[in-house]
């Protein structure tokens, strides 16, 4: 698809930085309240997509004060916890050799999956699985459920049961730009700029590669939520092209907007591509202390830390899983 | 988040009305959408537990119905899971070509013969400028609306081309409608695919019957290669390469007029130059909506003006004269229209079995009640290639069992 600009991704799916902190907010805002309610804030989910929240705990007295002990995490906390799955996400998509397409469409489903809710009302491990799935589904390069679970030991009947509710938070719109096509255009587009002979052709090469990992790290950020992909693309030649000096990129941009009869000046780009800048150096992985802080905290409010909830779900993803082997056998 | 909770959705915006059809991929029923007072047909599809979760041709639809917004398009106009099934809503369509064509009492002009195929090729080039291929054009998956306008349905099998050295699958295409490098196994293809097809509905327009009617893969080159003479490898010089490729016999090409004896010269110039043999030279869908066909008279009828069947809601079930039933002119379904894993091409992404779509089916259900045995129409010619006709495919109980194993595997 080569029409971003007539795309659901660009009408709905590019936010303003203050819309996307009322997002994060409403999410977080919602799961407190749920945690106050209820005394956890996990939901179960069903293979149509059809959801329920955590039962509230009326019989035991000391539910109260129970509660008052589990703290909901705050969004930067949150945000903690998606980075790290972000990562893991990149992780085992290089690992099963997915085309960085793919890892892409996950890592945006993944992001927009989290707009619509909090991790403390999915588990965001499940939810990072299944949107790999469904990348692959969705860029018609099929992997199976069982065979992604079993490349990293999962249970994949959790994976199919979650996709349903990934669809549906993505408002069933499946079809995402990422920047690293645009690098590839924007390369053809510098070779016949500087009308690069064979020498050049080799450092275009490595401009190119350059600005792809630049690109790997822009996809961690809140970056795809804000610009569009054409604008992340040119950053991450920008900072190549600072290191590799390939073309006066001033000049090179300025070419592309006469082009392109872009809506945008050339200030406005700049400060686009600044932006994006910014956010790959505000970028910061958490420590693993902190994680594992968090991780604490985010596990008693799924409700899985207290010794009976969890035994009951162990015997519910038991029964589970006896039930797809049936399954397996039947077809 | 409101949104989000589809329980109230079908009560709270759609109001059911009666099945128009079903079949193996669940049901479709006519309903009213309360926001916006728009009569739709909305499609549920099972989700069930399956193996590979949600359906594939579903998805495949919406992602890229989605992204299409033409008059020629249908249009997508919600999608949500609802207790047990996912439903697709489209806008409601009253008929679709294959009727028009089959309908003994319209006779189409040649300015009505043109407006289809403008708008045919109008949804096409739309499809086509974004990277689409339809890979499944044919007469029943061209729908048409209340106000004459047709539209491109059934986007089922079709998929975004264009990355470099990607393969695809060439088991796509009704077979009748297959372009000759799909039928010699080819897995890089282009556009051209559907302009070959387009050509065939304009003959089938023209000639008020499927224009090559094979029986199987081979025969159907044997028909192609009857109609427009064997390629020879001047014409089209990879041939020789492609995958599948055997050597025919030659025959000479008979004029195409002979063929085509009442069409206009532009018109058999716009379909030699569609029915072009090497696809690097096939005529591009906007090359062709710029043929001088379309800019001479006779004009295109205006879509409101267009000659249709009476809308399939007025036709109650006892109404129905069986002798005038419909006749089922698509070939048998292959019993698989896609081979899972063939040459680790595409993966296993097609064994989700294609949703039926819901016309076609509509259209088998009638025929199974009523116009079963129907003959073919003694109308018809087919004296130009020396052949007796080819059984016209109806649906038969082993094609029952079929689906109803289909049925089983699926959804158990």
């Amino acid at each position: 698809m080569a029409d971003f600009m007539t795309s659901t991704h660009r009408a709905k799916w590019i936010f303003s930085p203050q819309k996307l902190v009322e997002k994060y907010e409403a999410a977080n805002q919602r799961a407190r309240q749920t945690l106050e309610k209820c005394g956890a804030t996990l939901m179960e989910v069903d293979v149509d997509g059809s959801l329920s929240y955590p039962e509230p705990q009326t019989t035991a007295n000391d539910s109260a004060e129970k509660h008052s002990r589990i703290k909901p995490l705050s969004i930067e906390e949150e945000q903690c916890i998606k980075v790290f799955y972000e990562n893991k996400l990149q992780e085992v998509c290089k690992n099963f050799h997915f085309p960085h397409k793919i890892q892409a469409t996950a890592l945006i489903f993944f992001k927009r999956f989290y707009l619509q809710w909090s991790v403390m009302e999915h588990q965001p491990k499940n939810i990072m699985l299944t949107c790999i799935y469904a990348a692959c589904k969705i860029e018609e390069n099929h992997v199976s459920a069982e065979e992604l679970g079993k490349g990293i030991s999962q249970d994949h009947q959790m994976i199919l049961n979650n996709e349903m509710i990934v669809y549906q938070s993505l408002e069933f719109d499946l079809i995402v730009y990422a920047p690293y096509r645009s690098v590839v255009g924007f390369t053809d587009y510098m070779k016949e700029f500087c009308n690069a002979g064979e020498d050049e052709l080799q450092t275009l090469k490595a401009l190119q590669n350059t600005a792809t990992l630049e690109i790997d790290k822009m996809m961690l950020t809140d970056g795809p939520l804000l610009f569009p992909p054409g604008q992340m693309a040119l950053a991450g030649l920008r900072t190549s092209n600072a290191l590799h000096n390939v073309v006066d990129f001033d000049s090179f941009l300025s070419r592309i907007l006469s082009h392109q009869n872009s809506m945008h000046t050339m200030a406005e780009l700049q400060e686009s591509l600044d932006a994006i800048d910014s956010w790959v150096r505000k970028y910061r992985s958490p420590s693993e202390k902190e994680l594992k802080h968090i991780n604490r905290k985010l596990k008693s409010c799924w409700g899985l830390s207290s010794h009976d909830e969890g035994k009951k779900r162990e015997k519910k993803s038991k029964h589970k899983s006896k039930k797809s082997s049936n399954e397996a056998q039947n077809t | 988040m409101a949104e989000l909770d589809p329980s109230k959705k079908v009560a709270d915006r759609y109001l059911k009305r009666e099945v128009l059809g079903e079949g193996t991929y669940g049901v479709v029923y006519k309903a009213i959408d309360t926001q916006t007072g728009q009569t739709v047909a909305i499609k549920k599809i099972r989700i069930g537990k399956q193996k590979e979760g949600v359906n594939f041709t579903a998805l495949r639809e919406i992602k890229l119905l989605k992204e299409l917004n033409d008059p020629n398009i249908i249009e997508l106009i919600d999608a949500f899971p609802h207790k047990g099934n996912l439903h697709l809503v489209f806008e409601f369509m009253e008929t679709d070509l294959e009727a028009v064509i089959r309908d003994r009492n319209i006779f189409l002009s040649p300015g009505d013969i043109k407006s289809y195929l403008q708008m045919t090729l109008k949804g096409l080039a739309h499809c086509h400028k974004r990277w689409i291929l339809h890979r499944d054009m044919k007469p029943n998956n061209l729908l048409i609306g209340p106000n004459g306008q047709l539209k491109l349905a059934d986007f089922g099998l079709a998929r975004i081309f264009g990355s470099p050295d990607r393969r695809f699958t060439h088991q796509v295409f009704a077979r009748w409608y297959r372009a000759p490098e799909l039928l010699f196994g080819t897995k890089q293809y282009g556009p051209g695919v559907d302009v070959w097809a387009a050509a065939c509905i304009f003959a089938e327009l023209l000639l008020r019957r499927p224009f090559l009617q094979g029986s199987s893969d081979i025969d159907q080159l044997g028909k192609i290669f009857a109609a427009f003479g064997t390629p020879s490898s001047s014409q089209w010089p990879d041939m020789v390469y492609l995958p599948d490729y055997v050597e025919y016999q030659y025959v000479p090409s008979p004029p195409l007029r002979s063929l085509f004896p009442m069409a206009s010269d532009d018109a058999l110039d716009l379909l030699s130059k569609m029915f072009t043999y090497d696809p690097k030279e096939r005529i591009s869908v906007q090359q062709a909506l710029e043929h001088r066909y379309f800019s001479c008279p006779p004009l295109c009828t205006i879509p409101d003006k267009l000659p249709r069947p009476p809308p399939k809601k007025e036709t109650k079930a006892s109404d129905l004269n069986p002798n005038e039933g419909p006749i089922v002119l698509s070939p048998p379904r292959k019993t698989r229209r896609v081979m899972p894993g063939r040459d680790g091409l595409e993966g296993n992404s097609l064994q989700g079995d294609k949703i039926d779509d819901n016309h076609s089916n509509f259209k088998q259900s009638i025929d199974d009640t009523t116009g079963k045995n129907d003959p073919a129409p003694m109308s018809l010619d087919f004296s130009v290639f020396g052949l007796k006709p080819p059984n016209r495919p109806t649906i038969n109980s082993a094609d029952k069992t079929h689906l109803k194993r289909k049925l089983d595997l699926e959804f158990q």
